[in-house]
This record gives C-alpha cells, structure tokens and sequence, in this order.
C-alpha cells in the first residue's frame, strides 16, 4: 500500500517539477525519448517480477538507469555513424514492454477466473 | 523498514520518469509551435520538421556565437588601444564611421511620423469613379517623406524598424512596401532624429507633403520625441566594386 501511495505521489511531484522545468533543445529531445522508453521498459519488467515475487531493488535501479543511459549512448552512436540505430532499441524495448503487459493481463485474468470459479 | 526504502525509491524514480515525459512533452510541443508556418498551415513532414528546427537551432546558436564575438572583439581592441594615443583616435574615428554609417543603434532627440491607411473608407463610400488607391499608404508617400526629413537635415531614420541606410532602397511590391528588402505594412512608422523643432516645422509647412496626404485621406500624425531610439542596420554593407580612387 505504501508502495502505490509513493508512486502515485512520485508521479504528482515529477509532473508539477515538469511543469516550471525549463525545455531542453531539440536536438537533444531524441536523447530524452530515447530514454524515456528505457525507463518504461524497466517499470513495466519491475512489475512484472513483483508479480513473480523475485522484485529486487538492486536490478530494477540498475536496469532502470542503465538501460536509459546504454540506449541513449547507442543513439548518440547512430548518430556519429549515421545508422538509425534507435529504432532498434525502440523496437526491443516496445516488443518486450508488451511482452511483460501480456503477463501482466494473463495475471489478473487467472487470478479473476479463479475467483469466479470459486463462487 | 525495508518497505520504506523500497517506496521512497519507487517514488523517486517515478518522480524522475514524469520529469522527464513532461520536459519531454513542453520540447515537442514547443517545436512544434516553432516549426508552424503562417497561419494554420504546419509542416506536415517530420522529416522536414526536424530539418528546420535543427536548421533554426544552428542559426540561433550562429546568432549567438557572434554577439558573443563581438563583445570579445570589442574587449580585444581596448585592450590592445589603451596605451596607444593613435590607437585611441583611430578607434574613436571608427566608432564615430559606424555611427554615421548606421551601423550602431543610436538615441537622441526627433520626431515620429505614423502614417495609416484610412481603414474608415469604403469602396461604396466614394462611388464608381472615386479612387481607393488615393486611401492607401505608397512607397512614394514614403520616399517623399524620408527626402523631406533628409532635407531637413534628419540624421538617423528608420522606418518600421529598418534603418535607412545608403544602400536602403524603398519601392512597392504589390500589397506590402520592401524597406531594404524587409516586407513592411501600414501602420507606418517613421522615426528620425534630428533637430526636433526644425524636422516638425518643415514637415508640417502649409502645402508640404503631409498636408497632402492628409488631404488625400491618409491618417497622418506626427510627434516631437525627446528620447528616440533607432535600431542599427542590420544587414552587410557591400563594397565589392568601389574602391579608394
């Protein structure tokens, strides 16, 4: 409980901070989506393994910023090499963001068959 | 105690996350404003749209670059010129060269002129053999008054921002005026600075220009200022084919 309680503040905070932060420039806007869906990637695989019941703070942290900080890094790669290498690392980490939310669904879908069941 | 820190963690990290979406959210929406062309029309292209706003960040970044060297070159010299007596007036006179040239923006007393289209008259007012055209500010009103100030002995003038330099050409293109090749519209504003009385008496003689225009139609006002800023010119001075004889 205190879990979703942080969270949903955390989410509040970052968007009023958002909000009066400054913009950065264009150029580096790729960098931040980059980013970004890292970061989602990583929150959707913590929530997965908190349903698997192996959540480990340590991997989710590191994972969370290193995979923001690799994809960024391999962005800035494709740049210099002038490959779009993004759209990979867009495309590994959207396939396995659904991956994780299909476990997710068929979760909760069980756990609420089960329960229909029951009665 | 455990779970404390695996809150405050997860709340952390969320805070971060939503940071960075909404920074994220204001640059793309911010581009996209900058990127709009007139009116509603938007490039459509992402391709495109990304090419522009990188080509804009490299000219803002230019404009930038420059005035920073500017200010640098500006140091240099009084540094290199303080202990030099013929460094100093060589200065001086070359301050003095760009003011005369326009190419410093420079204050002091004038008068502004504001000429308007008569936005009161209609083509039903004046009947079929009347002449809107005499209603409308031309590149010639305009020219007429930038000579009057001239002879008057005006000695900055500007005109909707742009100064009138040796190279400024004046001249109709079509619903708008070209001041040095900038599109300009009425509202007109004429700013020249010179001797007040002398530049308000010779443009309001009984029969000069204004009075005119004023007859014609047009919405004519003009006012002393005592503290006038005109802008410097801000495009290149070429001198490509003249030289020292």
């Amino acid at each position: 409980m205190i879990v979703i309680i942080a969270i949903i503040l955390g989410c509040i905070i970052g968007a009023i901070i958002g909000n009066f932060a400054p913009i950065i420039s264009y150029t580096y806007s790729v960098y931040l989506a980059i980013g970004i869906i890292a970061a989602l990637d990583s929150v959707f695989g913590g929530v997965v393994s908190s349903l698997k019941k192996n959540f480990d703070l340590g991997i989710f942290l590191s994972g969370f910023f290193g995979n923001a900080i690799l994809a960024m890094l391999l962005t800035y790669l494709g740049q210099r090499l002038n490959v779009d290498i993004y759209l990979v690392s867009i495309f590994v980490f959207v396939s396995r963001m659904f991956n994780n939310l299909g476990f997710i669904r068929r979760h909760y879908l069980d756990k609420f068959r089960k329960k229909t069941a029951k009665e | 105690m455990k779970k404390w820190s695996v809150a405050l963690t997860l709340g952390i990290v969320c805070c971060i996350l939503t940071l960075a979406i909404s920074i994220q959210l204001k640059t793309i929406d911010n581009a996209r404003e900058t990127a709009k062309l007139t009116g509603s029309l938007t490039l459509t292209s992402n391709e495109l749209r990304d090419q522009v706003l990188k080509w804009k960040e490299k000219y803002d970044n230019a404009v930038k670059d420059l005035e920073n060297s500017d200010k640098k070159l500006e140091e240099i010299r009084l540094q290199f010129t303080q202990n030099d007596e013929t460094a100093i007036q060589k200065d001086e006179q070359i301050k003095k060269d760009n003011v005369i040239l326009g190419l410093t923006d420079v204050v002091g007393k004038g008068v502004i002129i504001k000429i308007k289209d008569n936005g009161s008259v209609t083509r039903s007012d004046l009947g079929p053999v009347g002449n809107i055209e005499l209603f409308l500010v031309h590149a010639s009103d305009v020219v007429s008054v930038v000579n009057d100030l001239k002879n008057a002995g005006a000695e900055a003038i500007s005109i909707n921002g742009q100064r009138v330099v040796n190279s400024t050409s004046i001249y109709c293109a079509g619903n708008v005026l070209k001041v040095n090749d900038v599109k300009i519209s009425s509202p007109i504003e004429i700013k020249a600075i010179g001797e007040p009385d002398l530049l308000y008496g010779s443009l309001n003689i009984p029969g000069g220009y204004i009075e005119i225009m004023k007859e014609t139609g047009l919405m004519v006002d003009i006012k002393k200022s005592d503290n006038l800023k005109i802008e410097k010119y801000d495009g290149i001075l070429k001198a490509t084919e003249m030289r020292n004889e």
